[in-house]
């Protein structure tokens, strides 16, 4: 060891030894490269954080135990509009009271600008609450999620009309990737999914606020065909425990003028359809050599059921109407659990299978995250 | 400093450089009055020094009219403001100029309106000029016009200590009703303004001027202003003269180039000279501001500074330990003093969260905006050079734009921003062997081998500059832990030595491969034949500069290219090159045989380096060409059915393609009998310097005033 030492040493120490003191630098130069492959699963990422291919069949009521039936009332039956969120820094929990008036800061000042006079009593025409939503998380990397709400009084409102709620957020986090999660930095807290609904000029004060506080970006996440797709299967899949009423879905077709489909389904046909598909592709993995059949019965789903699903659909579509819809764009889903477009709007009206969906959606916004 | 100050200097030395005596040397003060005369001789002549020399000494009384000088000046003044903009010591002249009337008022006006200031507004100037609006000859719209400049550069003026204490003169002007609007943001709120101030809008009325001027008041102090004022108002204070305002944003965005490249000391804050809101803003450098969410740490005590609050470099070294690091980590991009601050802390957090936010940008601009780039290139531009200026800064890539680049070289086109993808592309640090042909290779060949042949000679010249950062990271880094890599403990890398020298050995095999194809698809074009040897330069002297035991020869199809090619520039660097790399290989076994350790160049390279050395011997010096047993073979009746005459020789220093004409030239210079040893003479003179060390360093000529070809020594290494 020694011996090499000094070759190494012996042509440069006449070049190199001035530098020594930037040394620091360069050993962060090291680090951020390799030291980050380990670390944020860098160079592994790109084939590691990929969508997983097969999921947990979506269950009930474990979500209600959990979550208090008010809160879950705030989530339900509101069309949420879907970003992704870097991990916030210095983001504490117990802190909430204080972000609430913060934020409340921000906004009236904010509303404020170009108006030189304070108006009287403006600062309380907005009212900014943070709320944890208790039990909203599946693993233990999970952070809580965080509810937002802003309610305001209409500006010729008398006294005591009472205020109504204007904007109304949340972040959430449900089973993202542990790996991932793990390997940030304690002061990082990591709520990748961020649903927002009411004014826009409000969810972008709201946004530049967090970025100014947690140091964090935001980013539109739109839900592309194949998780849509996804939540077709995984909705259809609750027919047996919930009746999902209708499966609908809207494809856009790339033609001049542009051609809307609008394809809706019996939930039994759908069900039916969905079960055979099953059975079948259970009955391969079962000749090919039954690998993982723990998984298989009835407790996940693989992207191969989905696809073939899918195909199933778009045939039968086709003998009908000499229309391929695999041509087009998957623009919306929609069944009696909730809706979720393709621009990134999604809608929960059932709050029993919903961690299910924003498992998936968690996922999306994960795989949105810069490193 | 002044401790070391020296008083040895010569006694005539310049006065202006006192400083400087301390550092240099007797020679070197020489020097640098030759340089300072010199350049005051170049300023002599400068019509610009002129005309402030002229504007500073003019008599007053002088007439204007018909006076070709005045004109002139004024016109060499001009040209400078609205190109570059006047620096701080014109500005001081031409406004003493303007303001003491010394030519009337008709050039005063001309002058006010091409006072742009290249960088400040000095204080001293502005407080003289109030100093002439006080004796108050000057019109009152050159008044006006004086003020509204004031305005407009208000945020240029290098310090306002003096400019606080003449407000009371300032006010004193609201009473005139032509001023009133422009003079009131300058004022600060007294209570007795105030009352003045509340009298003259019962004497003129609501004016919206006025009403601005209380609304501000009040929001500072509600307590003395306490009559209502409606909450909206329109347009407040016009705070600007548009027609300075673009001079100045042209002037500043001209100069903001070369203040970025050079990297100046100042905190620069966000430039505001963005009007136009894109709807996707993902490049915005945000602001530089102290962070807000600070009370999450109570356990520290002592006070932190905001980065905000450092102007200069000492500042920032008297507070380095306790700084407090902005809101957002994104804006130390736009401050070269956040970036030395940056350089110096060991923040995980903060490198992330500076990563997070640029990551977020570039994914967001290139991989998921569907709406395309070249809209916006402009912006992109300078985001990239921003970025790019700041990594050169830093000496190495932020481990975001490595991400970045990974996925984007899938969809690059090769030629979208080539510069600056280039630029980022090679500043990446090391990439482990065993991902590096998925992630890097793999990309770059497709875009290697479908591009024209400049994106080839950009991408031979990228990887060069990447490969010269990986070896000087390899050389610090070893000499710095004095260990192999894998040995040091307070580093979670597990990178050993071997693992880098197979990532480096990876690279260069890789641009081996490139170069051999590359040269033939463009028939052995001499750029690109250029750039590769820039390449095999850096190769061939690994182990003597940068301390890697790594020796790699070129491929066949670079060396050859470069020994047949038909310039002599190519075939002369490829003799420097080939004479490095027997100074590395001679080095490096001297190095063996001390340490007496298994060494880590293998057997294969000598062989192989002893091959190309033997066929260039045999080739320029034997004219042996085309024999049995070299790189080169042909069968002898194809060449004698070729009808060359002695094609054995055709590659020699006589011979060869790329040395012809210096032969021909040669021959008529000296005439008949040629002796060899002046023929390379003569080549040597023409500045071929790597033949020259080539043949000194391996042949051994018998007879010095040889008339034949010297017997030629292959070198070999064992």
């Amino acid at each position: 060891m020694e011996r090499r030492n000094s070759m190494a040493r012996t042509p440069l120490s006449s070049v190199v030894a001035p530098r020594r003191s930037r040394s620091k630098s360069y050993r962060r130069s090291y680090h951020s490269c390799l030291g980050a492959a380990s670390y944020l699963s860098l160079t592994s990422g790109l084939t590691a954080r990929r969508l997983t291919t097969s999921r947990r069949a979506p269950k009930s009521h474990s979500i209600t135990e959990k979550v208090s039936p008010e809160q879950l009332a705030l989530l339900v039956k509101k069309e949420w509009q879907l970003s992704y969120v870097t991990p916030l820094h210095q983001f504490r929990h117990k802190q909430l009271k204080s972000y609430s008036r913060q934020l409340q800061a921000f906004i009236v000042a904010e509303r404020q600008q170009g108006l030189a006079v304070g108006m009287e009593g403006a600062d309380s025409s907005f009212r900014v609450s943070f709320s944890v939503l208790q039990g909203m998380v599946e693993t233990d990397d999970d952070a809580e999620s965080v509810f937002v709400q802003i309610h305001s009084k209409p500006v010729f409102a008398g006294q005591e009309k009472p205020m109504r709620s204007v904007w109304s957020g949340w972040l959430a986090c449900i089973s993202g990737s542990p790996d991932y999660l793990r390997s940030l930095p304690e002061d990082f807290v990591c709520l990748p999914l961020f649903c927002s609904s009411g004014a826009e000029w409000l969810t972008s004060l709201v946004k530049s606020w967090f970025q100014r506080m947690f140091d964090c970006c935001f980013g539109p996440l739109e839900i592309n065909t194949t998780n849509l797709e996804w939540l077709v299967a995984l909705w259809t899949n609750c027919h047996s425990e919930f009746n999902i009423q209708h499966l609908k879905l809207m494809w856009t077709l790339p033609v001049v003028p542009p051609l809307e489909v609008t394809y809706t389904l019996h939930p039994q046909d759908a069900w039916e359809l969905w079960r055979s598909i099953r059975e079948d592709v259970q009955d391969e993995e079962k000749t090919e050599g039954g690998r993982d059949t723990m998984a298989k019965d009835g407790g996940s789903i693989c992207i191969e059921e989905v696809m073939r699903f899918m195909q199933a659909l778009k045939c039968h579509f086709y003998r009908h109407f000499r229309v391929d819809l695999s041509t087009g764009r998957l623009d919306q889903v929609s069944t009696a659990l909730g809706s979720a477009k393709h621009n990134g709007k999604i809608k929960i009206s059932n709050s029993s299978y919903m961690i299910t969906t924003l498992m998936l959606l968690t996922e999306c916004a994960l795989l949105k995250m810069p490193i | 400093m002044a401790t070391s100050q020296n008083s040895s200097g010569p006694p005539d030395l310049d006065s202006s450089s006192p400083s400087d005596q301390s550092a240099c040397s007797r020679s070197s003060n020489r020097s640098l009055r030759v340089a300072e005369i010199e350049r005051r001789k170049n300023e002599a002549e400068d019509p610009f020094v002129l005309a402030l020399k002229y504007f500073s000494d003019v008599e007053a009384g002088t007439p204007v009219t018909g006076n070709d000088d005045v004109e002139r000046n004024l016109v060499a003044v001009e040209r400078v403001a609205y190109s570059k903009g006047l620096p701080p010591e014109a500005i001081s002249i031409m406004l003493e100029f303007a303001m003491s009337l010394r030519m009337g008022t008709s050039p005063c006006v001309r002058v006010l309106k091409c006072l742009i200031p290249a960088t400040v507004v000095p204080q001293e100037a502005v407080v003289r000029a109030v100093v002439w609006l006080c004796v108050g000859k000057i019109p009152l719209s050159t008044q006006v016009l004086f003020i509204k400049w004031v305005l407009t550069m208000f945020d240029m003026i290098d310090a306002k200590d003096q400019l606080h204490s003449i407000y009371g003169f300032l006010f004193s002007f609201v009473t005139e009703e032509n001023l009133v609007c422009v003079v009131m943001i300058l004022l600060h709120l007294r209570l007795f303004r105030v009352r003045k101030l509340l009298d003259l809008q019962s004497k003129m009325g609501r004016q919206p001027f006025l009403m601005h001027l209380l609304s501000l008041y009040k929001v500072f102090c509600p307590e003395l202003v306490t009559l209502s004022l409606p909450s909206r108002m329109k347009a407040g204070f016009r705070n600007h003269n548009s027609q300075w305002k673009s001079a100045l944003i042209a002037v500043q965005k001209k100069n903001s180039f070369q203040v970025t490249s050079s990297v100046s000391l100042t905190v620069r804050l966000k430039d505001k000279t963005n009007p136009r809101k894109r709807k996707h803003n993902h490049l915005e450098v945000p602001a530089l501001s102290s962070a807000v969410n600070t009370q999450t740490n109570p356990s520290s005590s002592r006070k932190l500074v905001p980065l905000v609050q450092l102007h200069s470099f000492s500042l920032l070294l008297e507070n380095l330990h306790h700084i407090e690091l902005p809101a957002q980590m994104g804006s130390l991009l736009g401050s070269s003093l956040a970036l030395q601050y940056l350089d110096c802390v060991q923040d995980e957090s903060a490198f992330l969260r500076l990563n997070f936010w640029l990551g977020h940008a570039l994914h967001e601009e290139f991989l998921f905006c569907s709406s395309g780039v070249s809209q916006n290139s402009e912006e992109v531009l300078q985001f990239l050079d921003r970025l790019l200026s700041s990594q050169h800064f830093l000496q190495e890539g932020f481990s975001s734009t490595e991400a970045f680049l990974y996925k984007f070289l899938n969809i690059w086109d090769g030629s979208l921003l080539r510069p600056q993808i280039l630029g980022m592309l090679s500043n990446i640090p090391v990439v482990p062997s065993s991902c590096i042909r998925q992630l890097l290779f793999e990309p770059l060949m497709q875009l290697f081998f479908t591009s024209t042949l400049f994106f080839k000679c950009g991408l031979i010249e990228c990887l060069n500059s990447m490969l010269l950062k990986w070896l000087t990271w390899h050389s610090v880094y070893a000499l710095e832990d004095g260990l192999d890599i894998s040995l040091n403990s307070h580093t979670s890398i597990n990178m050993t030595l071997s693992g880098f020298k197979d990532s480096l050995m990876e690279l260069v095999h890789f641009v081996g491969r490139l170069a051999s194809v590359g040269l033939q698809i463009e028939g052995c074009h001499s750029l690109l034949l250029s750039f590769i040897l820039d390449f095999y330069e850096t190769v061939c002297d690994m182990f003597l500069k940068y301390g890697l035991p790594l020796v790699v020869m070129p491929p066949a199809g670079v060396f050859y290219p470069a020994l047949f090619a038909t310039d002599p520039v190519s075939v002369d660097r490829l003799a420097h090159i080939m004479y490095r790399y027997k100074v590395n290989l001679m080095s490096a076994k001297t190095q063996e045989k001390q340490t007496e350790q298994a060494f880590h160049i293998s057997r294969q390279t000598y062989r192989e380096f002893n091959h190309y050395l033997v066929v260039m011997v045999n080739c320029l010096w034997n004219s042996k060409m085309f024999q049995p047993g070299m790189g080169v073979e042909m069968e002898e009746e194809l060449l004698v059915s070729s009808k060359v005459p002695q094609y054995w020789s055709s590659f020699d220093f006589i011979h060869h393609p790329a040395f012809l004409s210096y032969a021909v030239d040669f021959h008529h210079k000296v005439g008949h009998p040629k002796p060899w040893g002046w023929y390379l003479e003569y080549l040597y003179a023409q500045g071929f310097e790597g033949l020259k060390q080539f043949v000194q360093s391996n042949i051994s000529r018998r007879s010095t005033a040889g008339d034949g070809q010297g017997d030629g020594l292959s070198a070999d290494q064992r």
